[in-house]
């Protein structure tokens, strides 16, 4: 019995003892990503999906257009310099956590595909938690493919 | 006839106690009472030991409120070292700081600050505090929201725009691309 007891808390106590720090190390930045397309049509419509953005949408120069359809909608918990792929129904994406900026901050290396496996666009942005970036590609028939993330 | 002059001896022998009867005529006789009658040395005793514990509260007291300046210069030094600043700690030292301005000043607001720094100063650096999904950031109030910065920007095969707006959900960062293509379709 106690050879038992011995043999638990050998196992046991790295095992308690790694799972803190296993925790920590894991820190992430969770991100909200919004496919939207938009189009200029006789009927104004916002997808009911798109509240978080719908004000923004209603202003210049989102108002170019006056139809916005949610195409997807993707959550990534990012952990630090891994990049992560954001699915997309027209073209792909990446993310990628650089690094957390004054706690506060995130700075993020965003990657944009068309549906051609063209690079649209790579940038890299500090950006606050709970603010937004929206990446608008303007079609050749003047639709509009947009990305929404934030982050917090 | 003998309460009152009971009464008149115990307020005496408090004086002595106190030492609030130094150089006073009438003290040796308190000092000779003390010495020939046991309950007057034990009511004397009783009293400097009450004495001794009300002057250790208000000391500890005073104590209290060095601490809380000692938190601030905690503060001042962690924001100086730039050091990880995540986790409760940093969150209630934040607070603070952002809503000084509301925090009560004076010693009542001084005791809390000392009682929070006692109790929620962590012992080792505090890698911060696993939010929402294990997140860490902490979202900021908008008016306290800094400008986004756009380190780089590459828009292979077309041009850039980039605009920020700013509404009361804090900034919009907008990179519009144009394709090359449609540019010269124009």
């Amino acid at each position: 019995m106690r050879a038992t007891v011995a043999i638990l808390m050998i196992v046991a106590v790295p095992v308690l003892a790694g799972t803190a720090p296993q925790a920590r190390a894991d820190v992430t930045a969770d991100c909200e990503f919004l496919e939207i397309s938009a189009k200029a049509g006789d009927k104004p419509s916002i997808d009911g999906e798109l509240a978080p953005v719908e004000k923004k949408l209603k202003k210049p120069p989102f108002s170019t257009w006056n139809q916005f359809k949610l195409l997807s909608h993707s959550h990534k918990s990012l952990a630090k310099k891994k990049t992560e792929p954001v699915s997309l129904k027209v073209g792909s994406a990446t993310v990628t956590l650089v690094e957390i900026v004054d706690k506060s901050k995130v700075r993020l290396t965003i990657t944009m595909d068309d549906d051609k496996g063209k690079q649209v666009a790579n940038n890299t942005t500090t950006v606050e938690g709970g603010d937004y970036m929206i990446y608008v590609h303007q079609l050749a028939n003047n639709d509009g493919h947009m990305l929404s993330l934030t982050c917090k | 006839m003998s309460k009152p002059s009971n009464a008149s001896s115990d307020l005496e022998l408090m004086e002595h106690a106190d030492g609030e009867t130094g150089g006073q005529t009438g003290d040796s006789g308190v000092a000779a009472r003390i010495e020939r009658d046991s309950d007057a040395r034990a009511k004397v005793a009783a009293i400097q030991e009450v004495g001794e514990l009300v002057r250790g509260h208000l000391e500890l007291s005073a104590d209290a409120v060095h601490d809380a300046k000692f938190a601030a210069m905690w503060r001042r030094i962690d924001d100086q070292l730039g050091a990880p600043a995540t986790g409760l700690w940093s969150r209630v030292t934040g607070w603070f700081d952002r809503y000084r301005g509301h925090v009560i000043t004076g010693a009542v607001s001084a005791g809390a600050v000392a009682a929070l720094a006692l109790i929620l100063r962590p012992s080792t650096p505090d890698p911060g505090t696993l939010g929402r999904n294990g997140g860490v950031i902490d979202v900021r109030p908008v008016a306290l929201r800094a400008t986004p910065e756009i380190d780089s920007l590459d828009t292979p095969g077309g041009s850039s725009t980039v605009i920020n707006l700013d509404d009361e959900d804090g900034h919009t960062t907008v990179i519009w691309v144009t394709p090359a293509d449609t540019v010269e379709g124009i």
